[in-house]
């Protein structure tokens, strides 16, 4: 195995550390050879690699699909494994920092160096531009021309309808899908062999399931599993996941039904606001949940269509609160109806 | 302006101030008990909020009964020095016929300041056990630990908020004696605006009506908020009561708040103003339908999707609910506001383990925190070995680990020995 070395380049892990960082970490693809299921993708950026033509390019997809990560292995295969501390690449998280003042001094300050050695030109990563605010992605546009014979950008987005039309037309556009099944199966396989773990096939598909695609997210329920145990079966996936939701989607349905509202939208307004939980988790666990609710069949179909309506609310941009707030009002109506 | 309404009309008489009958009653009977031989107790504490008629009582009593009321107030020093010789002498002096016609007025008592005044209470307390004339004493409020042995010596009267009723009955007599017709629409929102208190009715009804001979709901208009929780509590009222879209839309005119927070008290009001279900859920939808077009707005910049938003979130509420509470239910302060003051330490102490997150694994701190942190949390709670290398991994401060692992280290490693086996999954 490689040596790890902290981001700041400070000094060597201890081993015990090395053993628990977290494992997308430890297994981020190094090169583009390592890049899973985005084939397309990669065959266009082997091609780029070939020629050193490297054009701005906008990489868009869900989370978790590799787009941060293929453009760490881009730049690595085209500069070589000192990348960064040689300074022809850097990141920065546009969510962090969205406003103006980031374009115009740390990206503008990076694009206007001239590099050494290398290719002419250096890469920056704007990552999460989606979160780039109107003014810093308009202030943006013109530091693309203008300093594109020492800068290329590689713009990463969750939302590529929240990239400027400007910005779009002066970047090649790379679509990143989510992971098929069989992909993440056969990557989680690996990497449990490469921890000592034994995991079997009810427990891959399970953990796919939640997955949705996302291979950090089924990356992540695997490592959460084998800190519990070496053996990790379906039940253990279930019981973590139940963890991570910590079983109180359930109790916030239950609150619901019961017609006690307000307690049920405190709990939601916890799990969003103090555990960090996203809108789609949430979701994700209701969505489970509602079959088995005690209600008649027609009323959770309608409850159905109004989740798929609140989760499609939400990927549009509305507010997660509100917009579970909305489905839980419904159910409480529904379910007091149903005792009447 | 010329004399102010509220100077103009205070109360000459007892029988002219309305409200807190019973207060006003206790009040008459001490001050008998001093003309009919010796108190049970020589102060009075008269306490309550602003503008209901505390000072008024008083100075009407005096008035009607031929009292000289010596006043002393905020305005006035009021430290050992001065209290002994404004107070403490007048109320050892007496008339020429050996009795003296006198009530000493200490106002606003619980303004006697505790550095500038120094002494000042304890000069007053000295004052009430040697009296020998009635001391009334003003205070908003009487709790105040300072008060303490002031209040041992007082009978304590309080004065409540005057109800609409009786503000609107003591407009209307202004109105009858300064020759103002005035509609009865525009008393009732006077009152309603008071919140119990009659001084600021007057004062509002002197500055619509002043010079004019009639007053009506347009010249209500003129009225600035007196503060911006007030001006919201009224937009709510409005918009939970509107009968139509225009007016609910209407209540968000001029109002002085953004829409955001316009938007967050309706949310949170609308619980308890709908206490059917069936219609709570109706409001609920039409609140996320105006969510959902706030967010286009703002994400694609269409600024004119907001007029539809705004008749949603206001008119669409009303129309929800159908049925209205039994009784009054009072508008209150958002419970999202006050959560997230609650929280505000436990977020903040996530805030900073998501960056730290964010800076090691090539995400935003706002992605680490909902696609880390949850999964985090369970690696942290596993073992203490864990716990401890994503504590060195991360730099997190002591806290922040326990935190993460949701418990203190050595009850991990208690939990972490005592497992296997597990506990059954939840259902799938
Ligand atoms: N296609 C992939 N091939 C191999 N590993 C992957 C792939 N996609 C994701 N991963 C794993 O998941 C981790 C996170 O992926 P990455 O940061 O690239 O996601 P992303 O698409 O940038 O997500 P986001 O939109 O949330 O920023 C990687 O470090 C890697 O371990
Ligand atoms: N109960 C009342 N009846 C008639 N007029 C009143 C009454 N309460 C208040 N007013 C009117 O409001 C003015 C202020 O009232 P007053 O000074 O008695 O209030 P207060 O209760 O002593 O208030 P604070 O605590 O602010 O001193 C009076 O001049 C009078 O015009
Ligand atoms: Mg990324």
């Amino acid at each position: 195995m490689e040596r790890y070395v902290d981001s700041e380049g400070a000094g060597l892990l201890s081993a015990k550390v090395v053993a628990t960082l977290p494992w997308v970490e430890k297994y981020r693809p190094k090169s583009l050879d390592e890049i899973i299921n985005q084939e397309e993708v990669v065959a266009s950026l082997k091609n780029i690699l070939k020629t050193k033509a490297v054009p701005h390019m906008l990489f868009a997809g869900p989370p978790g699909v590799g787009k941060t990560a293929t453009a760490h292995a881009f730049a690595r295969d085209l500069f070589g494994p000192n990348y960064i501390e040689d300074g022809h690449f850097l990141e920065i998280n546009a969510s962090d920092e969205r406003g103006i003042q980031t374009i115009r001094e740390k990206v503008k300050m990076f694009a206007r160096q001239i590099p050494m050695g290398g290719l002419g030109f250096k890469i920056l990563l704007l990552d999460e531009s989606d979160q780039l605010t109107d003014d810093a992605q308009h202030a943006f546009r013109r530091v693309m021309e203008q300093y594109s014979t020492t800068c290329r950008f590689i713009l990463a987005a969750n939302y590529s309808n929240r990239i400027i039309e400007p910005i779009q037309s002066r970047c090649a556009f790379f679509r990143f899908k989510p992971l098929t099944k069989n992909h993440i199966i056969q990557h989680l396989k690996w990497i449990a062999g490469e921890e000592g773990l034994s995991i079997d096939d009810a427990a891959l598909e399970v953990i796919y399931d939640f997955s949705e695609g996302d291979m950090r997210r089924a990356i992540n329920i695997l490592q959460a599993s084998a800190a519990m145990s070496k053996k990790i079966d379906e039940k253990l996936v279930y019981q973590v996941m139940g963890y991570v939701s910590r079983g109180e989607v359930r109790q916030i349905l239950e609150k619901a039904i019961a017609g006690d509202f307000k307690g049920a939208r405190d709990d939601v307004r916890r799990l969003l606001y103090v555990q960090g939980l996203t809108g789609s988790d949430i979701i994700s666990a209701i969505y489970r949940e509602l079959f088995y609710l005690n209600l008649p069949e027609e009323e959770k179909l309608e409850l159905l269509d109004l989740l798929g309506e609140v989760d499609y609310r939400i990927s549009e941009g509305a507010t997660e609160e509100v917009q579970l707030m909305a489905f839980l009002a419904r159910l409480a109506a529904k379910a007091r109806r149903g005792k009447k | 302006m010329t004399q102010l309404w509220v100077e103009k009309y205070r109360p000459k008489r007892v029988a002219e101030v309305v409200g807190n009958k019973q207060s006003v009653q206790q009040f008459i009977s001490w001050m008998r008990s001093w003309e009919t031989g010796r108190p049970q107790k020589k102060a009075a504490l008269l306490y309550g909020p602003a503008g209901v008629g505390k000072t008024s009582l008083v100075l009407a009593y005096g008035n009607e009964h031929g009292y000289d009321v010596v006043e002393v107030n905020a305005s006035d020093w009021r430290d050992q020095e001065h209290m002994k010789s404004i107070v403490g002498s007048s109320s050892q002096q007496l008339t020429l016929q050996g009795t003296a016609k006198r009530i000493i007025l200490v106002d606003e008592v619980d303004g006697i300041a505790g550095r500038e005044d120094a002494g000042g209470l304890s000069a007053l307390r000295r004052i009430i056990d040697e009296t020998r004339v009635p001391i009334v004493m003003v205070a908003n409020n009487p709790w105040d630990q300072r008060l303490a042995t002031i209040r041992d010596r007082s009978l304590l009267i309080e004065f409540k908020r005057l109800s609409k009723t009786d503000i609107i009955s003591r407009l209307r007599e202004i109105c009858r004696r300064e020759g103002l017709e005035c509609d009865e629409q525009v008393l009732r929102a006077l009152a309603e605006r008071a919140e119990g208190d009659l001084r600021s009715a007057i004062n509002d009804l002197q500055a619509i009506a002043q010079g004019k001979k009639k007053v009506t709901v347009k010249d209500l208009e003129a009225l600035g908020s007196r503060n911006r929780v007030k001006q919201i509590f009224e937009a709510l009222r409005i918009i939970f009561n509107a009968k139509s879209l225009r007016s609910a839309r209407a209540a968000l005119e001029g109002l002085e708040v953004d829409l955001d927070t316009v938007y967050t008290w309706i949310l949170d009001n609308a619980p308890l103003q709908i206490q059917r279900l069936d219609e709570l859920a109706d409001a609920m939808e039409v609140l996320a339908r105006a969510d959902l077009y706030l967010a286009r707005m703002s994400r694609e910049q269409k600024w004119r999707l907001m007029r539809y938003a705004v008749p949603l979130m206001t008119g669409g509420v009303a129309l929800s609910r159908k049925t209205k509470p039994k009784g009054f239910v009072k508008f209150s302060f958002p419970d999202k506001i006050r959560f997230m003051q609650k929280t505000r330490e436990e977020r903040e102490l996530l805030q900073s383990i998501a960056r730290k997150v964010a800076a090691q694994l090539h995400l935003s701190s706002h992605k680490a925190m909902k696609y880390m942190v949850p999964f985090l949390r369970v690696i942290a709670s596993s073992s203490t070995r864990n716990a401890e290398a994503l504590a060195e991994y991360l730099s997190l401060s002591p806290k922040e680990v326990e935190y993460l692992a949701g418990k203190p280290l050595e009850a991990v490693a208690k939990a972490s020995r005592g497992r296997r086996g597990g506990r059954s999954p939840s259902r799938g």
